[in-house]
């Protein structure tokens, strides 16, 4: 059944039917992400930007073993897959390596990953495997505890870590999933009104730095020189930049180191500082763009399965556009997340390439039914 | 869609579920971009402004220039106070989140240095938060090199070159000069250079008195700083002007040579021409270095300076006041002539004048003459050489003390000299309507007969007496004192006579007789030579000698502690042929005025006439 022929003449078939404007836009905006990288770097390509480039090459390379892999093997390993990303974040509190009074990272083969990152694409991966299978006559129980469960037990190891931004998005990555699979709106409804009133319970579990952060997004004065800095010196960078921007490599809030982490989690503001309004709208626009052209390309597949990974994997990505855009711009509270193929960050690059990939496999298989399953 | 609401999971219709529910997604996707492109336009082009602002507040830091000291050159054209150039450190509080930290953090990089944390925190504390304060004053290079490589690690902390005051001729000028040191709070208000606080003002001398003409205007900057406030470039810059220049009458050789002949005495010398009214020397003993103010100066040090016996940092040529003793007889002989009274009159002296006293037992007081056994016949002439005390005593009494003191004051005795150094006194010349104004009581007889002699209630300065008798010998011309040179009025003639020339011709040779002709007080300090000087020495008791005293024999001055010997003092001018210098010399505590004062005063005027009369001049101007 499987000859070398067969597979090279598969092989190419499947990158005949790649969507390429999909894929043209991620390059694109590596690029955007490598220009912006050179800037920071004072034009230095060997520090940030030529790292920028290495991941993204790595990150394609995972992009296109997901595509080769057959979808019904994705589809049979759905839960190990997740199993395995939940197994690297329990170890972590044991091995991982701490920074900033964080435990994130994991240490492979002398390659530091964040797992909490791979966890938003795995478990959109179990929830629609696990969506896919289950039927309309289920028990309550069945139908609505176990997703849930599978839900909070990532929120909750990446919470502890600490790591709120990254459980934040993964949970609302797998609440949207709730949604697209059909879930009756009345549980919204009530979900929405219980989180509202355990909001107060909630908050002492926060840390102080975390309650710190929430306290200064919604009071940036409150401590201008600590955390409210950050928020104040990333509205005055965008607001300075105006409608055409300082300039490339002009940038004075950034280039004099008035911007925290500008690398990171606050590269959407330097990009705004020098090419203003303009540069800020067309990067949202592409965005957009890429959001749209997801959105369409899961909607062509056949199995409930693959329309559920696609949709959840789109909505996760917009997730972190507008946590880290909403966040730079003063109208979410600082929770340190990267801004996708934008940022540096090797782990945020190597997962959205491995979604991109899981939607890309979805978009050319579109045609393939999926049985359900036991789950 | 009948069963909307009663499933968990819609499981049929599948198709047009996703579809609508991905829809309702996009929708809310679409929304939520929307508010993003809103809220970036709100802060990229309707608060634009605002943030320009915020952004330049942040990358663009105001510095003040330091601007350079006026110079201060004597006469000669000689740069007497100069600036040099040294390296400082500042703190500004509005830049750095900690300011003790990064104190600790220059301890820590300069150890041997002296840095007062807690003063610098509280010199710190009281400005306005963007005033820079000093830390260092002067710096080696090794050391300001080390502050500017590990700037990184001081924030709000900045090393500046600046400048430092240096007087090139040390001690022997420094009264007179004076001496710049940080501004103070009281100064804050009228002086603009208070913006920085490493700026200097001056504290006492000409540069106090003339500190708004040498201090010059701040200049400023705009530089762009990181967040680390590390300077990256400078935008614009208005520089600093230069003080102006100042040229002093004083003539620094003249003045060195008056301070070394001072030496180890406690006193001082007045030099003045007498044509003009230029000050050539006001020299002041014991002294101290003006330069130890240009450092910040150790509490011992000042200590040491205040509570010194021989008060080193007193001006005693403006700013101590002493009886004029016999130096003012030639002044109430004046005023004699003035009131009729012929200089060939005589008196007689036994050595002691008595008045009536109801309040004494013996019923009435009397007054001795420095001589016991008297002088015998006295008129005008032999009155001031020999400086007879009973012929002032009877003469002071038959004119009066408001006419003496209405001459003295014409003279400008009893009146600041320089109007400007605002560490002189003005000295007192008493009549009947001060002693009531001041003392609130009646002036009484023998009051006069004190007076008249330089005792008593009199007080002048050094300076003053000069200038006094250089208008008597300049036949009565009055002087504007000059201290600033500057040639709008220089060598103008004020034209006023303020006396009879013919008295004057009386007096004048009653003063050469006192030094040249034998028997004089200060016969023993004349010149020999073509140029002679004249004058007339003054012993002015410091205490009351008590009869019992007197009776026992009175104890020679030296045998006496230092603080209750008399002053000695003298007055002359020379040459007598052409007079041109009035000097005046006071020696505290000195014994007597022709032991201490008067062979002074006679090497000065040696040293002037080996000058040939003529001091260099050489004109500096920049106003």
């Amino acid at each position: 059944m499987f000859n070398q022929n067969n597979f090279y003449s598969s092989a190419f078939a499947k990158l005949q039917s790649i969507n390429y404007p999909l894929l043209g836009l991620i390059i694109t905006l590596f690029f955007v992400g490598l220009a912006v990288l050179y800037s920071i770097s004072n034009g230095d390509f060997n520090s940030w930007p030529l790292k920028h480039s290495q991941r993204f090459m790595l990150g394609l390379i995972i992009f296109f073993l997901v595509i080769f892999f057959d979808l019904r093997l994705i589809f049979g390993y759905a839960y190990v897959i997740f199993f395995l990303s939940i197994i690297s974040l329990v170890i972590i509190p044991f091995f991982g390596i701490e920074s900033n009074g964080a435990t994130r990272w994991i240490n492979i083969a002398g390659i530091s990953l964040q797992p909490s990152e791979f966890v938003k694409y795995t478990l959109i991966l179990a929830l629609a495997k696990y969506f896919h299978s289950i039927n309309n006559d289920s028990s309550f129980i069945k139908t609505l505890i176990i997703p849930l469960i599978i839900t909070i037990v990532p929120v909750l190891l990446v919470i502890i870590q600490p790591d709120l931004g990254t459980a934040l998005i993964i949970l609302l990555g797998g609440i949207s999933l709730f949604w697209i699979s059909g879930l009756n709106y009345k549980y919204f409804i009530v979900g929405v009104f219980s989180i509202l009133c355990s909001l107060p319970v909630l908050w002492q579990y926060l840390k102080d730095y975390q309650r710190d952060r929430v306290l200064t997004f919604f009071n940036p004065e409150r401590d201008p020189l600590g955390n409210g800095y950050h928020i104040m010196q990333s509205k005055i960078a965008l607001g300075s930049g105006g409608i055409f921007g300082k300039g490339y490599m002009e940038g004075t809030q950034s280039h004099l180191n008035f911007l925290p982490e500008m690398q990171t989690d606050f590269i959407f503001t330097m990009l705004g500082e020098e090419f203003g309004f303009i540069g800020t709208l067309l990067l949202l626009l592409m965005y957009a763009a890429l959001i749209m052209i997801s959105i369409r390309l899961a909607l062509k597949s056949r199995s409930l399965f693959s329309k559920y990974l696609s949709l959840g994997v789109c909505n996760v990505f917009f997730i972190y556009v507008f946590v880290n855009i909403g966040m730079v711009t003063g109208l979410l509270p600082v929770v340190g997340v990267p801004l996708p193929f934008i940022s540096y960050g090797g782990s945020s690059m190597l997962a959205v390439m491995f979604g991109f990939g899981l939607l890309m496999n979805c978009y050319i298989n579109r045609n393939i039914i999926i049985e359900k399953t036991n789950y | 869609m009948k069963k909307t609401g009663k499933f968990i999971f819609q499981k049929y219709d599948t198709e047009n579920l996703i579809n609508r529910r991905a829809a309702l997604v996009t929708i809310a996707k679409a929304g939520v971009f929307s508010v993003l492109v809103g809220r970036l336009a709100y802060l990229q082009i309707a608060e634009n402004s605002n943030y320009k602002k915020l952004s330049d507040k942040n990358r663009i830091t105001h510095r003040f220039l330091e601007p350079e000291r006026g110079i201060i050159f004597d006469l000669q054209g000689r740069p007497m106070a100069i600036n040099k150039q040294k390296y400082e450190i500042i703190i500004i509080k509005e830049e750095t989140k900690d300011v003790e930290k990064s104190l600790v953090n220059l301890k820590s990089l300069l150890p041997h240095a002296n840095i007062d944390i807690e003063k610098i925190l509280k010199e710190v504390n009281s400005r306005k938060k963007f005033i820079p304060v000093g830390i260092i004053d002067d710096l080696t290079w090794e050391d300001f090199s080390k502050i500017n490589v590990n700037i990184h690690k001081l924030e709000g902390i900045y090393p500046q070159i600046g400048f430092k005051r240096y007087y090139t001729q040390g001690e022997s000028h420094s009264h007179l000069i004076g001496y710049v040191s940080p501004i103070s709070k009281n100064e804050e208000e009228s002086n603009p250079l208070s913006k920085l606080s490493t700026a200097k003002a001056g504290k006492i001398g000409v540069e106090k008195a003339k500190d708004a003409i040498l201090r010059g205007k701040l200049g400023n900057k705009n530089i762009e700083v990181n967040a680390s406030g590390r300077e990256i470039r400078e935008l614009d810059r208005v520089n600093s002007v230069q003080g102006n220049y100042i040229q002093l009458t004083i003539d620094s050789e003249l003045q060195k040579f008056c301070y070394e002949r001072l030496k180890g005495l406690s006193g001082s010398v007045s030099v003045i021409n007498v044509k003009n009214g230029e000050f050539y020397a006001l020299a002041s003993s014991p002294s101290y270095d003006p330069n130890i103010f240009s450092k910040s100066i150790s509490n011992e040090t000042w200590e040491n300076l205040l509570s010194d016996k021989y008060k080193p940092l007193i001006n005693k040529s403006i700013s101590n006041q002493y009886p004029p003793g016999s130096t003012i007889k030639p002044f109430v002989a004046l005023a004699a002539l003035e009131s009729g009274v012929s200089h060939k009159e005589t008196f007689f002296c036994d050595g002691k004048h008595l008045i009536e006293d109801t309040s004494l037992e013996s019923g009435y007081k009397t007054f001795h003459c420095w001589k016991k056994e008297g002088h015998g016949n006295v008129d005008m002439t032999k009155a001031i050489k020999e400086s007879c005390d009973v012929y002032f005593y009877q003469i002071a009494r038959r004119i009066g003390i408001n006419k003496i003191a209405e001459v003295c004051k014409r003279y400008g005795l009893g009146e600041k000299v320089f109007k400007s150094l605002y560490e002189e006194k003005s000295g007192v010349v008493p009549n009947k309507q001060w002693k009531l104004e001041n003392l609130g009581s009646r002036w009484m007889v023998g009051e006069t007969l004190s007076a008249g002699i330089g005792q008593g209630y009199f007080l002048t300065t050094a300076a003053q007496l000069s200038l006094a008798l250089a208008q008597l010998i300049n036949n009565g011309t009055r002087l504007i004192p000059k201290l600033i040179y500057d040639n709008k009025t220089s060598n103008i003639y004020n034209e006023r006579i303020i006396a009879d020339p013919r008295y004057l011709k009386i007096i004048k040779n009653a003063l050469d007789e006192a030094t040249n002709a034998p028997g004089g007080t200060s016969y023993r300090s004349r010149i020999i030579g073509k140029y002679k000087m004249a004058g007339k020495t003054g012993t002015s008791q410091v205490r009351a000698i008590s009869i019992k005293e007197r009776e026992e024999g009175l104890i020679k001055n030296k045998d006496l502690p230092w603080e209750k010997r008399d002053h000695g003092l003298f007055i002359g001018y020379g040459p007598t042929s052409d007079p041109k210098y009035a000097v005046s010399v006071i020696v505290e505590h000195g014994g007597s005025g022709s032991g201490s004062a008067a062979p002074i005063a006679s090497d000065i005027f040696k040293y002037l006439f080996e000058k040939k009369l003529n001091l260099k001049r050489n004109e500096i101007f920049n106003v």
